[in-house]
């Protein structure tokens, strides 16, 4: 039987950054493993926006930090030919009067406090930005230059080349049937693949993780929520690769709007999905009717946007934690399993410092950003880890 | 003119689709469903026929569950006038879909009838032959390029080694290809618009039409997943293993 000091369970974006870093970090023998292939699961979904903007200030902590990689990324992994495929062009936040408004002030203040470049603009500046959009009812307009979007996939598998590089085993196509415990501690994995032994299993399996609640016997609360995400066409009002990744608080939706090349751009509602009953990442059906009503908020946003055309729509599923954020660190009651799932759909802005930090508790090194508030026990404690704009993925 | 396009509702083509345990079909429950894309191509021609005054009557037609009535919405939001479902929760032969049609088709009188030439899920690649046999139309199948004029429709369809142009008086049959056209994005403007076009239902029965399959699934698999590979030593034992253990060489 092949023995490991670490086995990490699911390599999507998550997974790969934390065999990558384990790595970088010195650990000597490590196996990634994927049911899959390498970032093909709910990796593969991701709109791929990077921001620091979260009412929740661990979170910032952690995407400031991601940020930084995202922005060196192939000199981070080492690999000159690496991309993360970012295009840096900044973060806008918009609300009108109403409810959104005080949470958004207080994350902005907060960010500030956090030393994040940060821009107050009024709606003449946003409109230079983003020219295809009004922002005539906007109360506050936060910018933040640094920040864009990416490719969660080119992360995902650069991250795993790395790791091969830096000596993890790789194994794609291989199913975990369950995790091996003895005496309270976890001495391997038993896969389709065969056997094998270990002292630290670090679980990054995302919507499948109520598989491994159910083999350590230990409730994981996670829900798979799915979103659709639509690219409109629209040959008036191009959005360019220029113009920021627009966030628009005072729609229903909450919409989250971004470049997709060409003249299209991509959209989504950035609240309560679709309830699954099961993990699932197939994709899922998109009613007509559905297209029309984000339609119609796009169009109350971006006026040229009325006339647009579908031209494509795909769903992605979240892993969808009571509080909308995720849960890093140990198992209490199962020496040697960490875990990292229930990223909530802003799993890929933080992967990088996520994996690191996954890294860093595996091997007893102190974390450079404090698990603590993102502790499994805060589901029974009640000491809930909730954003100011109430559930979503904003957090 | 008059033309009816039928459309189907099959699993989109960006889902990887997933055989039942008990091998009796492809498990479609909770998967994204669109308009099978050589459909999708067969109401672009007819819409754009009408638009240049060639047609002027574009009639979208499906056959199957209720909720196929989402695909003629997008077939009237590319720019079908109005739509057909004759609806019934029966499988669904190419047989049974030819008689169907051909039903509507007596009751409408087309001059034109357009389909795709087969659908992604089942490729039987046979409605539009056998709704030609039964109508006892002419019919020209993949279609890559269609042109109408005096009541003759002139038709580049693809062929091994090239392309073979036919001319068919109407009514006709004509089946698209992939390079007939490429369908337009149906616009936010034109969902809407296909909400208010009328979308009558009718059923087998009221048409007269037996739709019981005639074939029998037995079973249905997933392919064999494909082998990992093995890494040989050198080139002498990959020669060796090429000539012994897979005699291609």
């Amino acid at each position: 039987m092949k023995s490991f000091d670490v086995i990490v369970i699911g390599a999507g974006v998550v997974g790969s950054s934390v065999a990558f870093h384990l790595a970088k970090l010195g650990a000597k023998s490590v196996l990634l493993l994927d049911r899959g292939t390498i970032g093909a699961g709910t990796t593969s979904q991701s709109s791929g926006i990077l921001r620091t903007h979260y009412s929740v200030r661990e979170n910032v902590e952690l995407a400031r930090r991601s940020w930084d990689v995202f922005n060196n990324f192939a000199s981070y992994v080492g690999d000159e030919d690496a991309s993360a495929g970012l295009v840096k062009c900044g973060y806008l936040i918009a609300s009108p009067e109403g409810d959104k408004l005080d949470p958004l002030r207080a994350s902005l203040a907060q960010q500030v406090e956090q030393g994040i470049p940060l821009e107050f603009l009024s709606a003449q500046q946003a409109a230079e930005l983003l020219p295809i959009c009004r922002f005539d009812d906007a109360a506050v307009i936060g910018y933040e230059p640094e920040a864009g979007f990416a490719d969660a996939y080119m992360v995902a598998t650069s991250f795993a080349r790395g790791a091969r590089r830096g000596g993890v085993t790789v194994k794609e196509n291989v199913n975990v049937n369950r995790v091996l415990i003895e005496n309270g501690k976890v001495v391997g994995v038993s896969t389709s693949a065969g056997d094998f032994t270990c002292d630290t299993v670090i679980s990054t399996q995302n919507i499948w993780t109520p598989e491994l609640a159910a083999w350590v016997n230990v409730p994981m609360p996670v829900v798979p929520e799915r979103h659709a995400v639509l690219a409109l066409e629209c040959e008036a009002a191009p959005y360019t690769f220029k113009m920021p990744v627009y966030k628009d608080l005072g729609s229903p939706g909450m919409l989250y709007c971004r470049s997709y090349g060409g003249n299209q751009m991509l959209v989504s509602e950035g609240i309560v999905g679709e309830k699954l009953f099961g993990p699932e990442a197939e994709q899922g059906d998109i009613p007509l009717d559905y297209v029309a009503e984000v339609g119609e908020q796009v169009a109350d946003r971006f006026p040229a946007y009325a006339e647009a055309g579908l031209a494509s729509s795909w769903t992605g599923v979240y892993d969808v934690t009571p509080d909308w954020n995720p849960v890093l660190g140990r198992v209490p009651g199962v020496q040697g399993l960490i875990v990292g799932y229930g990223f909530s759909g802003h799993g890929f802005k933080l992967s990088p410092t996520v994996g690191k930090v996954l890294a860093q508790e595996a091997l007893g090194l102190a974390t450079e950003v404090s698990l603590s508030p993102y502790a499994i026990t805060r589901f029974a404690s009640g000491n809930l880890l909730t954003g100011k704009y109430g559930l979503g993925a904003v957090s | 003119m008059k033309i009816i396009t039928a459309v189907k509702r099959v699993v989109d083509y960006n889902v990887s689709v997933r055989v039942k345990s008990d091998q009796s079909g492809v498990d479609i429950a909770n998967v994204k469903m669109s308009m099978n894309p050589f459909d999708e191509i067969a109401v672009e021609e007819a819409t754009r026929l009408r638009e240049k005054g060639q047609a002027t009557e574009v009639v979208a037609v499906s056959c199957g569950v209720l909720q196929s009535q989402e695909t003629l919405r997008t077939a009237m939001a590319i720019g079908a006038d109005r739509a057909i479902l004759v609806q019934t929760d029966a499988e669904l032969q190419p047989l049974a879909v030819a008689k169907l049609l051909k039903a509507v088709v007596d009751k409408e009188q087309p001059q034109l009838v357009i389909l795709g030439k087969q659908a992604i899920d089942d490729d039987a690649n046979q409605t539009g032959q056998m709704l030609a046999a039964l109508l006892d139309w002419p019919q020209a199948t993949f279609a890559s390029k269609v042109e109408i004029a005096d009541g003759v429709a002139t038709v580049t369809r693809e062929v091994d080694g090239g392309a073979e142009t036919v001319r068919l008086v109407l009514p006709a049959i004509v089946t698209t290809d992939l390079r007939l056209n490429e369908p337009r994005y149906v616009t936010l403007p034109n969902i809407m618009k296909a909400k208010k076009k009328p979308l009558e239902v009718l059923t087998p029965e009221a048409l007269g039409v037996d739709p019981a399959p005639r074939l029998q699934t037995v079973r249905v698999v997933e392919p064999a997943a494909r082998k990992a590979g093995v890494k040989v030593a050198d080139v002498a034992a990959l020669v060796d293993k090429l000539k012994n253990e897979a005699k291609v060489i």
